[in-house]
C-alpha cells in the first residue's frame, strides 16, 4: 500500500501540492515576458509609432505656415504633392541616388571584405582604416568632398597643379548632372565601411574544410567564389542590402552640406525636398505627404527584397 | 536574487518610461528652455507675485548670449515685481523651436524673429501698439513699422536692420582700368576689362542660392524700376522689368563674367572670394566690412550704391527682424511688463550698444543718431537703410514668392526662359 502511494504518478500528486501562491506564480511566469519586454514596445511606441502616426496625421491634415493643425483634408497634400513638376525629378533622383550608392558600395565592400579576409601583414592596421570614414560624421565627410573638389580653393585642384597635369584650376561640377554624381561618390565612400565590415563577419564564419575540400576538388577561385562565398554570406548580405537601401534612401547629410538640392532641385532627393518643403516654404502638410510617400517606397522596396531573398534561402535549403 | 534585482530594474524602465509618456501633454514650465538652447543664466525661482515673462531670441552672433544673460541680470535686478527668461536660439533651430512651442501651446511672450505674417495669419499675435510704451513707439523708423502693417495693423517692432550694397576691390578696378560703375551697361564693361586683364580672378559676385537667391532677384528688379508687388500689394513678378532684370543678370553669368557656381555659392563663399582678392565686386550687407577688415592682409576695397540700368534709380536692399507679442490673454500685469521689457531694452545706449556688437544697424532714429556719431563709417551705411527697400514680407505668400523666384533663377541658369518662368510664378500666386 505505501509503495502504491509513492509511486502515484506526478499528474496525480500535483492537487496534493496545490497551495494559495501557485496560481499566482503560473500567473506571473505568463506575464513575466510582457514585463521583460514592456520597457522596449513602449520606448518603440513613444519613439517611433507616435511620429510615425504624426507624419500620417499632418499629410492628411491642412497645417498653417506656424505649423497648427486646422483640420482633416484627406488626400489635398498628395495631390498638390504630386502635381508639382519638380516631384517626378526629385523621385528619379532618389531611385538614382539609392540604386547607384547602394548596387555600388556594396560591390566594392562585398570586393573590400574578400581582400580583408586573406592573412596579410598589416591587415588589423587595414581594418581599422576601413572603419575611419564609417566613424566620420557624414557632415564632415560632405563638406571634406565639397572642398576637395572645390573650383577655387579645392585641393584636387591644387593637387593636380602642382603635379602639372593641370595649368588651371578645372570646374569639377560644371552641371547638376556632375554634382549629383559626386554626392554619390560621397556616399559610396562612406558606404563601403558597413558593407564590408557585415560581409566581413559573414565571410569569417565560414568553414575553411569547404574551401580545403573543393581545392582538393579542384575548383578554380571563382567556381569557390560563387560556389560556396556567395551562398554562405549571403545572409549577411541581405542584412546589408536592406539596411543600406533603408540608410541610403533617407540619407540627408551629404546631399544638402554639398549643394542644398540646388540647382532648381536638380540634386534634391526625396528627403531632402521635403526638408525644404516643411523649413524653407513652411508646407509642412506637404512635407508630411513627401514623408509619407517615402515611407511608402521604403516599405514596398524592403518587404520585396526580403520576401525574395529568403524564400529563395529557404527554396535552396 | 539576480532574476529579481534585473526583474525590478525593468520594472522601474517600465514606470519611468510611462512617466516621460504622461509628461508629453503638460507644457513645459516657462523657465524651462527646449532641448538644444542655451538659456543664458539661471533664472531665479519666480515667487507669486512676480510676473513671468519669457521671451526667445535669435542667436546673431558669438557674443550673443552673452549679452542677453547680462541683461536678463541686468533686467531681472531691476525689476523685483519680473521674472525675466531670455533664450537665445540659432537662426537654424528657432523655426522649429518656436513651432514646437507652438503646437503644445505654450508660445513665448516676446519673440524675436524675422518673420511675422505666418503668426498673424493663425491669429497668434497680439497688436504690437498695445505692449510698446508711446516714448519708445516714437522712436522707431515709420518706414520700418510700416513693414509689419497688416490691415491697418501694426503687428511687430524691427529690433534691428542691415542694407546692403556694392563692395569692390579698389586695386583690381585700378589696375585693370575700370571705374567703379554705377550702371548696368559699366558693370559690364568693367567686368569684361577685370576678366581681361586677369581671368583667375571673378569679376561680379552672384549668389542664387536657396540661402539667399531672393536678395539676387531684389538686386536687379529694383534698380531696373521692377519690384515684387505694385503699390496696391498685388504681385507683379512677370513685368517686363523683372524679366529683364533676371535676363541681365543670367547673361552676365553666361558671359563667364561671374563666379561659376551661382547656384552653390552662397554669400559667405563670396564674401570669402572677396576678402582673399579672388572676386573683384559683390552685393553685400555692411558685415562685410568688419569681416575684410579682420583678415591678416585685408585687401583696399571701397563700397558704392548698387548699380541700377540705364535712367533708373538705384535701390538698396534692406533686411530687418522683429519682436512680436504671441496672444496668451495676458493680464494688466503682464502687459505693463512688457512694455517695460521693450523700454529696457531700447533705451539708447543700451541698444545701440547691443546693435554695434551684432554689427548690424539700428532700426530707431535715437539709436542711428548715437552710432553715427560713434563711428562716421556706419554714419552712411544709417543714411543707406533709412532709404533702403524691404522684402514684403508681411504677405502671406512670401515664403512662396521668396522660394518661387529663387526657383527661376536656377531654372534660368540651366537654359530656362524667364519670362516664361516668372509667368508661371505670378500665375501660381493668388491676386
Amino acid at each position: 500500500m505505501s509503495t502504491a502511494t509513492k509511486s502515484a504518478p506526478a499528474g496525480e500528486r500535483l492537487p496534493a501540492q496545490k497551495n494559495p501562491g501557485s496560481s499566482g506564480k503560473k500567473l506571473f511566469r505568463k506575464v513575466e515576458p510582457y514585463i521583460w519586454i514592456a520597457p522596449s514596445v513602449i520606448l518603440m511606441a513613444v519613439f517611433i509609432l507616435v511620429p510615425i502616426l504624426s507624419v500620417f496625421q499632418m499629410a492628411t491634415s491642412d497645417v498653417s505656415r506656424a505649423g497648427k493643425i486646422k483640420g482633416f483634408n484627406g488626400v489635398d497634400n498628395f495631390v498638390k504633392v504630386i502635381n508639382n513638376p519638380s516631384f517626378s525629378l526629385v523621385l528619379k533622383n532618389t531611385i538614382v541616388w539609392t540604386i547607384a550608392v547602394v548596387v555600388i558600395s556594396t560591390v566594392l565592400g562585398f570586393m573590400l571584405a574578400l581582400v580583408l579576409n586573406n592573412k596579410f601583414r598589416g591587415r588589423k592596421v587595414a581594418r581599422a582604416i576601413v572603419v575611419f570614414p564609417w566613424a566620420t560624421t557624414l557632415v564632415i565627410q560632405a563638406s571634406a568632398w565639397d572642398f576637395i573638389i572645390n573650383t577655387d580653393y579645392g585641393t584636387l585642384n591644387t593637387l593636380l597643379m602642382k603635379i602639372g597635369l593641370i595649368s588651371a584650376p578645372v570646374n569639377w561640377t560644371p552641371t547638376p548632372e556632375a554634382y549629383f554624381a559626386w554626392e554619390i561618390a560621397c556616399g559610396i565612400f562612406v558606404t563601403i565601411p558597413f558593407v564590408t565590415f557585415c560581409v566581413l563577419s559573414g565571410l569569417q564564419s565560414i568553414d575553411a574544410s569547404y574551401y580545403e575540400a573543393a581545392t582538393v576538388d579542384g575548383a578554380g577561385y571563382f567556381q569557390k567564389l560563387f560556389s560556396i562565398t556567395l551562398p554562405l554570406v549571403k545572409s549577411s548580405l541581405t542584412v546589408a542590402t536592406v539596411l543600406n537601401i533603408i540608410y541610403v534612401f533617407n540619407s540627408f547629410p551629404i546631399i544638402w552640406t554639398m549643394t542644398k538640392g540646388d540647382p532648381a532641385n536638380h540634386t534634391d532627393t526625396l528627403v531632402t525636398y521635403l526638408y525644404k518643403l516643411a523649413f524653407y516654404n513652411g508646407k509642412q502638410g506637404e512635407a508630411s505627404a513627401v514623408s509619407v510617400i517615402g515611407f511608402v517606397i521604403l516599405l514596398i522596396c524592403a518587404s520585396v527584397y526580403m520576401i525574395y531573398t529568403l524564400r529563395k534561402g529557404d527554396e535552396d535549403l | 536574487m539576480k532574476r529579481f534585482l534585473a526583474l525590478l530594474l525593468a520594472l522601474v524602465m517600465t514606470m519611468a518610461l510611462v512617466a516621460c509618456g504622461g509628461k508629453k501633454d503638460t507644457p513645459p514650465a516657462d523657465t524651462t528652455p527646449p532641448a538644444g538652447t542655451n538659456e543664458p543664466a539661471p533664472a531665479p525661482e519666480p515667487s507669486a507675485e512676480k510676473v513671468a515673462l519669457n521671451v526667445i531670441a535669435a542667436q546673431y552672433g558669438d557674443l550673443t548670449k552673452d549679452w542677453w544673460a547680462d541683461f536678463q541680470n541686468d533686467f531681472n535686478g531691476s525689476h523685483d515685481d519680473i521674472d525675466l527668461t531670455v533664450e537665445v536660439v540659432s537662426w537654424n533651430d528657432i523655426y522649429t523651436v518656436v513651432n514646437t512651442r507652438l503646437s503644445g501651446n505654450n508660445p513665448p511672450d516676446i519673440l524675436n524673429i524675422d518673420t511675422f505674417a505666418d503668426y498673424q495669419a493663425d491669429d497668434l499675435l497680439r497688436p504690437i501698439q498695445d505692449f510698446v510704451s508711446d516714448e519708445t513707439y516714437a522712436k522707431f523708423y515709420p518706414a520700418f513699422l510700416e513693414q509689419s502693417n497688416i490691415d491697418g495693423t501694426i503687428w511687430a517692432i524691427p529690433d534691428l536692420a542691415s542694407a546692403r550694397a556694392m563692395y569692390y576691390n579698389a586695386d583690381i578696378l585700378e589696375a585693370a582700368g575700370a571705374a567703379v560703375p554705377t550702371t548696368w551697361a559699366e558693370l559690364k564693361d568693367a567686368c569684361q576689362k577685370i576678366k581681361a586683364y586677369d581671368s583667375s580672378i571673378y569679376p561680379w559676385g552672384v549668389d542664387m542660392t536657396t540661402d539667399e537667391g531672393q536678395a539676387c532677384f531684389a538686386y536687379y528688379s529694383w534698380t531696373n524700376g521692377g519690384d515684387f508687388t505694385d503699390a496696391d500689394g498685388n504681385w507683379t513678378l512677370n513685368t517686363p522689368e523683372n524679366v529683364e532684370a533676371v535676363e541681365y543678370i543670367i547673361g552676365l553669368v553666361k558671359d563667364g563674367l561671374t563666379n561659376t557656381d551661382p547656384a552653390n555659392e552662397t554669400r559667405y563663399d563670396l564674401q570669402e572670394l572677396f576678402a582673399s582678392g579672388k572676386l573683384a565686386m559683390m552685393i553685400g550687407p555692411n558685415q562685410i566690412t568688419n569681416y575684410v577688415e579682420g583678415k591678416d592682409n585685408p585687401i583696399n576695397f571701397g563700397i558704392a550704391s548698387i548699380p541700377a540700368n540705364e535712367g533708373k534709380e538705384t535701390s538698396s536692399v534692406g533686411v530687418m527682424d522683429r519682436f512680436m507679442v504671441f496672444d496668451k490673454e495676458d493680464t494688466d500685469d503682464k502687459v505693463d511688463a512688457i512694455k517695460e521689457f521693450f523700454d529696457y531694452f531700447y533705451e539708447d545706449t543700451r541698444y545701440s550698444d547691443w546693435v554695434i556688437m551684432e554689427t548690424f544697424l539700428p532700426a530707431t532714429k535715437t539709436g542711428g543718431e548715437i552710432m553715427a556719431a560713434a563711428d562716421p563709417d556706419a554714419a552712411s551705411w544709417i543714411e543707406i537703410v533709412g532709404s533702403a527697400k524691404f522684402y514684403p514680407t508681411a504677405k502671406a505668400e512670401w515664403a512662396d514668392v521668396k522660394q518661387g523666384v529663387i526657383d527661376v533663377e536656377q531654372h534660368a541658369l540651366l537654359g530656362g526662359d524667364v519670362g516664361e518662368l516668372l509667368e508661371t510664378l505670378q500665375a501660381s500666386l493668388p491676386n
